[in-house]
């Protein structure tokens, strides 16, 4: 059971980063609180006593997302259903919606926020792989001499281990900031223990956008979560397929790499063999979720033979 | 304690309350405002009792601390349709039955209206997906997914609103569609089950458990707790007036641990305060001191010489023993030209009903203890009770609130003991709700079981003998166990006649979770051994599985395996409906190999998957801006 003295909810950043600078020790910042209130649980953290709460989601400055140059800053109040409901964002961050969709359910994914997720850094996230496909960055907020100062760091510098990420104490995550990438398509694989409202054992994005025939990988994005403890980006791999014609056998090549990036303590073998599985659905998915386009394989009369 | 100020609109109404910082909406609807029909299944957020609308987007008020209410619009399954009135979507769960149980519908309608709202060209494959976060433990979800598509029409227009009335009944009930009387208060929210009431003056109460699988109880310390602020009482196996012990066949459980634990969980000591968070402060005041002992937790080893005793009137650790014996065995075995012999186990289950215990009890002014609880058997928790708190029998008296699902689980006396016990002491009434995690480590489970099967059988199928040796897992206390095994015993060899069988079903105490009643009481664990053996019968003589079956049937006329004549049966007719309705393709096991043909056919259900709106939000879109 979670109990606390008190429950702010501020409503301007200005207001949150004061009342955070100056919240006793061992106070909470709180976004969607999906996290926090089955933690403090039995089997989990039992009973937890805070002394402060305080909310982030009454403040305009992180409502809604704005494009910047080819990248889209998400607001630190956008939800996971945003990603299922919100045409634009659904075409601009094509790896999102499938994310979502497998992200605990319609009603969690009204309050739980794409941001809090990230900040939770638990090695399970089910948003970090996706975001750090998109080359996210997390935008940092805090008071300095009564100034509002920001600071930006890449998602995948950010996380730095389970639970643990470059946060400093008195700051407040204010955005995501992703690559806008229309016209790529997006995929999102996901294992847990059951097929829906469960956290992911491990996940994997991909984006990919090819020419318009559909022979070449113009550009990949390849990312995995839940197989270490902090997300990995599969440059390697990415670099490996850009400019290449599209084939079963280049993917199923990417994909055997996959399984030595596992470094997870716990069900190894289980994790290797799902990346690799993963890889190379999550390609093959991206590959058939591009807008208007017919993927054609090198190898593909070989398969159908096969 | 500082408060926390919530001004809202609750059900078109403003509300303007202050309540602690620490409530969540979940809290502050029942506690506060007394709304009861949003209700608690895990507060965990997977069960999707809890669903309310906020500013219009449904969220589970179990997720949601109370301060986010604030200046919000909130709707719950009261506001839904006026008093005396029910929406589309209530009439139809009443129209097609799908309100069981009860305890998940109103969480359940309001994710079907959400769904509706959301979007009321929803099919079926999006329905489904957006009452994902809504889990249901009776209906099997058909009937629930049939109530939506109705109320989807009638509101769409598209289906006229006598759909929604109930089917003419012609001279028979017997396959008719008749609705359920208590189906209205289920699905608007006003039927209250045991956590939905409250007394004048009532206490809170908690639970210490033992962390402990198997340990002696040294010493029991309540005095720092008894002395907060705020505790009525706290109360411990000393409080116990009479011949301590419940049990469905042997007495062998306490009302609390007394002078040691047998399994992790088991109740030691229990607070009684003002509120929730004094009582569970308390517990944490309570200090137990205990001598762990060794522990006992496969079956198998319970009764080998030298292993841990849990109940000292039991050296060997035996619950029970059925045996069932018939005609010769030894002659079955010698005259059948094939010998199966195989092990199958099973292993522990959660009844999971949405509505964890909960209970109410309060000493009427006649001295009366009354016990209000959704027990699955109240009288001879009423009889039980009378012995443990030493009074006549017309000073006890239970009543059974409404069971939010129950499937044997909730036939066990595990809390009512302890709320009387409080009652008694305080003279107030004192409610206990458990969590979904305290229902998950206390009740019952399903019988984890080992058999051992050895099948005879004749060249043409007939069977000649069989051997079924049980070991059933008991855990901590009796429960049910004897009834269970007797009926695993009766049931054993299915429903064929044997003319030469030795049935011995055994369950033994371990220090695991105790095992009690699940529905089929033990039919299941041993028809899972028999209809296995059929099939491996069916594939090593070359036979179709249904006619291995056929062949040994009880007909009419047939003795069962505890020699009872049948006057009736009706397996012929079941193997040929069930033949028929699975389009099986005739013919031995092997004959199939990987491409079955009597697969995916017409009805088949199909494995859920997520994302059919994906698809649909792109292509609406490219549609849309075409037209543009």
């Amino acid at each position: 059971m979670l109990t606390y003295d008190a429950y702010h909810m501020p409503t301007s950043l200005e207001e949150a980063l004061t009342l955070w600078a100056n919240a006793a020790e061992g106070s909470r910042l709180v976004s969607g609180a999906t996290d926090i209130l089955p933690w403090a649980r039995e089997g989990r953290a039992g009973d937890v006593h805070l002394p402060e709460m305080v909310d982030v989601t009454r403040i305009p400055d992180l409502d809604g997302y704005a494009f910047e140059k080819g990248r889209i800053r998400l607001g630190a109040n956008t939800v996971y259903q945003d990603f299922l409901t919100d045409v634009t964002l659904m075409r601009s961050l094509p790896c999102m919606p499938y994310c979502a969709i497998w992200f605990a359910d319609d009603q969690i994914r009204e309050q739980a926020s794409l941001a809090g997720n990230l900040v939770n850094a638990s090695p399970v996230a089910d948003g970090t792989p996706a975001v750090v496909a998109l080359n996210g960055e997390i935008e940092l907020a805090r008071l300095d001499g009564g100034q509002i100062v920001r600071r930006r760091v890449p998602v995948v510098d950010f996380i730095t281990g389970p639970g643990r990420t470059q946060i400093a104490e008195d700051e407040i995550a204010t955005a995501v900031i992703v690559d806008a990438c229309n016209g790529f398509g997006g995929s999102f694989q996901k294992v847990g223990q059951r097929r829906s409202l469960v956290i992911s054992v491990a996940c994997c994005a991909a984006l990919v956008k090819t020419d318009r025939d559909g022979r070449v990988f113009e550009d990949v994005r390849l990312s995995l979560g839940g197989v270490g403890p902090s997300p990995i980006r599969m440059i390697e791999a990415e670099n490996t397929l850009r400019g290449e014609r599209i084939s079963h056998g280049l993917i199923e090549q990417v994909a055997q790499t996959a399984a030595d990036r596992v470094g997870s303590r716990s069900r190894q073998d289980y994790r290797r063999e799902v990346v690799v599985n993963f890889i190379r659905a999550a390609l093959e998915d991206a590959l058939a979720d591009q807008p208007d386009i017919d993927v054609k394989f090198e190898d593909q009369e070989e398969q159908i033979n096969a | 304690m500082p408060k926390l100020r919530i001004e809202a609109e609750v059900n078109g109404r403003k509300v303007d309350r202050e309540t602690e910082p620490h409530k969540r909406l979940l809290d502050f609807l029942r506690d506060d405002l007394n709304l009861t029909g949003t209700k608690e299944g895990c507060g965990a957020g997977e069960c999707g009792t809890c669903s309310v609308f906020v500013d219009g987007k449904l969220v589970k008020s179990c997720l949601m601390p109370a301060g986010k209410a604030n200046g919000a619009k909130i709707e719950t399954i009261e506001g839904l349709a006026k008093p005396g009135d029910l929406t589309p979507v209530q009439r139809a769960f009443h129209k097609t039955g799908a309100s069981q149980c009860g305890y998940c519908i109103p969480g359940m309608v309001m994710a079907a209206t959400s769904a509706l709202r959301e979007n009321p060209q929803a099919d079926i494959e999006e329905i489904k997906e957006r009452l994902g976060g809504n889990i249901c433990r009776c209906t099997g979800y058909t009937k629930i997914f049939e109530a939506v598509e109705i109320a989807k029409g009638v509101i769409a227009g598209t289906v006229p609103e006598t759909a929604l009335e109930e089917d003419m009944v012609d001279d028979s009930f017997i396959g008719a569609n008749v609705r359920r009387l208590d189906a209205p208060s289920k699905v608007s929210g006003r039927l209250k089950y045991a956590a939905d009431m409250k007394l004048p003056d009532m206490l809170q109460m908690q639970v210490l458990r033992s962390p402990h699988a198997h340990a002696r109880i040294l010493s029991i310390d309540t005095s720092e707790a008894e002395a907060m602020d705020g505790v009525a009482c706290v109360i411990t196996a000393q409080d116990v007036p009479g011949t301590d012990g419940f049990g469905v066949f042997v007495h062998d459980q306490p009302i609390m641990a007394r002078d040691k634990v047998r399994h992790v969980g088991e109740a030691v000591a229990a607070v009684a305060a003002e509120d929730l968070v004094t009582a569970r402060r308390a517990l944490s005041k309570i200090k137990v001191e205990y001598e762990e002992l060794p522990g006992l937790f496969d079956p198998g080893e319970a009764m080998a010489p030298g292993a841990p005793v849990i109940h000292d009137y039991a050296q060997d650790n035996l619950i029970k023993h059925i045996p069932v014996r018939k005609g010769d065995v030894a002659a079955g075995f010698a005259e059948a030209d094939l010998i199966l012999e195989d092990d199958f186990s099973t292993q522990q289950v959660e009844h999971a009903y949405l509505e964890p215990e909960a209970g109410v009890a309060y000493v009427d002014p006649d001295d009366v203890v009354v016990v209000i609880s959704p027990s699955q058997n109240i009288s001879h928790h009423r009889h039980m009770l009378a012995e443990i708190i030493a009074k006549p029998i017309n000073k006890v008296r239970f009543i059974m609130s409404p069971v939010g699902g129950g499937f044997g689980g909730k036939e066990d006396m595990i809390y009512q003991g302890m709320l009387a016990l409080a009652a008694m002491k305080t003279h107030r009434p004192v409610q206990l709700n458990f969590t979904r995690e305290e229902s998950l480590i206390a009740s019952a489970k399903r019988h984890p079981s080992r058999v051992h099967y050895r099948m005879g059988l004749k060249w043409d199928g007939r069977i000649t003998a069989i051997e079924f040796d049980m070991l059933s897992d008991g855990g901590a206390f009796g429960m049910s166990s004897e009834g269970v095994m007797r009926k695993a015993a009766i049931l054993s060899c299915g429903p064929y006649e044997v003319h030469n069988l030795k049935v011995d079903t055994r369950v033994v105490y371990t220090n695991n979770t105790p095992s009690g009643a699940f529905r089929t009481f033990g039919g299941m664990q041993a028809q899972f051994a028999t209809e296995s053996m059929m099939d491996m019968a069916a594939e090593a003589l070359d036979m179709d599985p249904f006619e291995i079956r056929r062949v040994n049937m009880m007909k009419v006329g047939a003795k069962t395996h505890t020699q009872q004549t049948l006057e009736t049966a009706s397996l012929d007719r079941v193997l040929d409906a069930a033949e028929q309705a699975s389009r099986w393709e005739k013919g031995a096991p092997r004959v199939r190999g990987a491409t079955r043909k009597d697969l995916n056919g017409p009805d088949t259900r199909q494995p859920c998957t997520l994302g059919a709106r994906i698809k649909k939000a792109s292509k609406d879109s490219d549609e849309s801006e075409r037209v543009a």
